[in-house]
């Protein structure tokens, strides 16, 4: 027990501090998880939206796939990326590997799935009637699409919050294209990592408490967020 | 103007509407009548041009409806749905939604609202929500919201099927006097004959998604005589006793099923016996039923009989009939 309140107290001395370290790591794992979170959602909303409402052959499997690319184990994603990121890589020309843009490349990756499976099912689950009204009542696609997406917002800001998550909490494929590289990779997972395998447990602990920290504020903003829009 | 043609529509391989022609003129109210299952809603739906039909095409002022319809089509027509649906947020918001989709400026639309709201009654209703309302409200609102776009035609899917004689009424009323100010096609699908007969220009029946070859039977346009319960009332050559306390202007319907068929007068406590001869015979869709029309004496009747009965009375065109019904069988509107 000394050994967990001893490091309980030294997360909160780091924190109450300021330490430039923790919120350095802090600051970059926003920026990782915010920018993968709006990419993946940007494209897997409407994708879920397109596979929700529209017939077309070959619909199901694609369902299948997005469902399937759910379980889609972390490391894997980070070692296929590393192939395609590495200087023999297709990819390599870009110059990402060791950089925070390939983790987010890795975050897109695992998130997009989360985000179009969910929203598909979110979609599924308004009322057709809602779709058909829009339309009969001369709404655009647009406008339609704006309609059911409103009528499915708690759903919608759970999907945002699950990619989020998934952004957040991402280790596998953070360590091997990011390479954990102090000031420049190293997230918030990925040091936690590191810095309990180097017995410190209390910086560990610190991270990790900004971690459960960050993913609480974002549930309440989403939270508050959709109190505002009450039926 | 809006007219299908040579449509068959199938659901899962199965033909759900039959319609080798069907037309709504550019003014005037089209009841489609029928029992539940009948096609009704799938051809209104097939109307407001949310579905393509399966085989055939769908016309609007001549021209074929292509499969993937422009706004511009679809903003002409409109469907108000028998359970609608009202979007999240206030009645207000509601009834804009089509006005601001059609980038209609707020004086206007405010200006059509208002008019909408008052022709409904839907005044203290304006604020609420759609969970703060009932089943029938909800279907004022749709309908209200229909109505604000002012399109050229108004399909509506049993509008008052959740409301009250008072609120059906009243939505009929609203109906006509939007008519009256300006020209515009409505069509209706109800199962309550009642209002179909009331309100409508023209009714026309749907059974097993064909159009019906038979229109609802039997129906008068007369005069009630004061008085209250039994009446005589003159129908053409023949007098139909009825039970009523209405006075005035009024329709009779006598359900081809309640009428009894016989090759001779019956003893019975019938006040109505007619004796006539069969004009002609149709086989319902399934084959089950036969509808009979009988001459009597220059006023039509149908009878609606199985098969094994016609077949057992040996009914055929030209044999002599007669028809009995009693007087609660008579419906008044």
């Amino acid at each position: 027990m000394d050994f967990l309140g001893e490091g309980f107290r030294r997360a909160w001395v780091l924190l109450s501090l300021g330490d430039s370290e923790v919120y350095g790591i802090a600051a970059l794992t926003l920026k990782v998880a915010a920018l993968a979170t709006i990419i993946s959602c940007a494209a897997g909303l409407p994708l879920g939206y397109f596979l929700a409402t529209r017939r077309f052959w070959g619909r199901r499997a694609a369902l299948t796939v997005v469902n399937t690319a759910l379980a889609f184990p972390t490391v894997v994603v980070g070692l296929l990326l590393y192939g395609l990121l590495s200087r023999q890589g297709p990819l390599g020309g870009l110059g990402w590997l060791y950089t925070w843009q390939a983790i987010v490349l890795g975050d897109v990756i695992l998130a997009l799935p989360i985000a179009a499976a969910l929203s598909a099912a979110a979609i599924q689950g308004v009322d057709a009637r809602i779709r058909r009204t829009a339309e009969t009542l001369g709404a655009g696609r647009w406008r339609t699409a704006w309609t059911v997406a409103r009528e499915a917002r708690f759903a919608l800001a759970a999907v945002l919050t699950a990619a989020f998550g998934q952004c957040v909490a991402e280790i596998g494929a953070a360590m091997i294209v990011g390479g954990n590289i102090r000031g420049s990779t190293r997230t918030l997972t990925t040091a936690v990592a590191l810095y309990t395998s180097q017995g410190d447990f209390g910086l560990a602990l610190a991270l990790g408490l900004v971690l459960v920290l960050l993913a609480l504020v974002i549930n309440v903003v989403l939270q508050v967020l959709q109190g505002r829009g009450h039926a | 103007m809006l007219e299908l043609r040579d449509v068959r529509h199938r659901y899962a391989g199965r033909v759900v509407l039959d319609l080798p022609h069907f037309a709504l003129p550019r003014t005037g109210m089209v009841a489609v009548v029928g029992h539940n299952g009948a096609g009704k809603s799938t051809l209104l739906r097939l109307l407001a041009l949310l579905e393509a039909p399966t085989e055939g095409t769908v016309r609007l002022d001549g021209a074929v409806v292509p499969h993937r319809v422009p706004t511009t089509l679809r903003r002409r027509v409109t469907l108000v749905e028998q359970r609608p649906m009202l979007f999240r947020g206030s009645v207000r918001e509601n009834l804009v939604y089509g006005l601001q989709v059609r980038g209609m400026r707020r004086a206007a639309m405010n200006g059509i609202i208002a008019e909408t709201v008052e022709r409904l009654g839907l005044a203290p209703l304006l604020e609420r929500r759609r969970h703060e309302l009932s089943e029938g409200e909800i279907q004022r609102v749709a309908v209200a919201r229909a109505l604000a776009l002012r399109t050229d035609v108004l399909l509506l899917d049993e509008p008052a099927s959740s409301a009250d004689r008072a609120a059906a009424g009243a939505l009929y009323r609203a109906l006509a006097a939007e008519r009256v100010a300006r020209p515009f096609a409505v069509c209706i699908a109800s199962h309550q004959l009642e209002d179909a007969y009331r309100w409508a220009d023209d009714i026309r029946a749907l059974a097993d998604g064909r159009l019906s070859p038979v229109t609802p039977e039997n129906l008068f346009r007369v005069e009630l005589p004061p008085g209250e319960g039994l009446k005589s009332v003159r129908v053409g050559t023949i007098d139909i006793v009825v039970m009523t306390d209405r006075v005035g202007s009024a329709v009779l319907a006598v359900p081809a099923t309640d009428m009894f068929v016989s090759r001779e007068p019956l003893a019975s406590s019938a006040r109505n016996v007619f004796s006539g001869r069969v004009t002609g015979m149709a086989i319902e869709q399934r084959g089950a039923g036969v509808h009979v029309r009988a001459d009597m004496g220059g006023v039509e009747l149908v009878a609606a009989v199985t098969a094994q009965a016609a077949r057992e009375l040996a009914l055929a065109p030209g044999s002599a009939v007669v028809f009995s019904f009693k007087a609660t069988a008579v419906q008044v509107f």
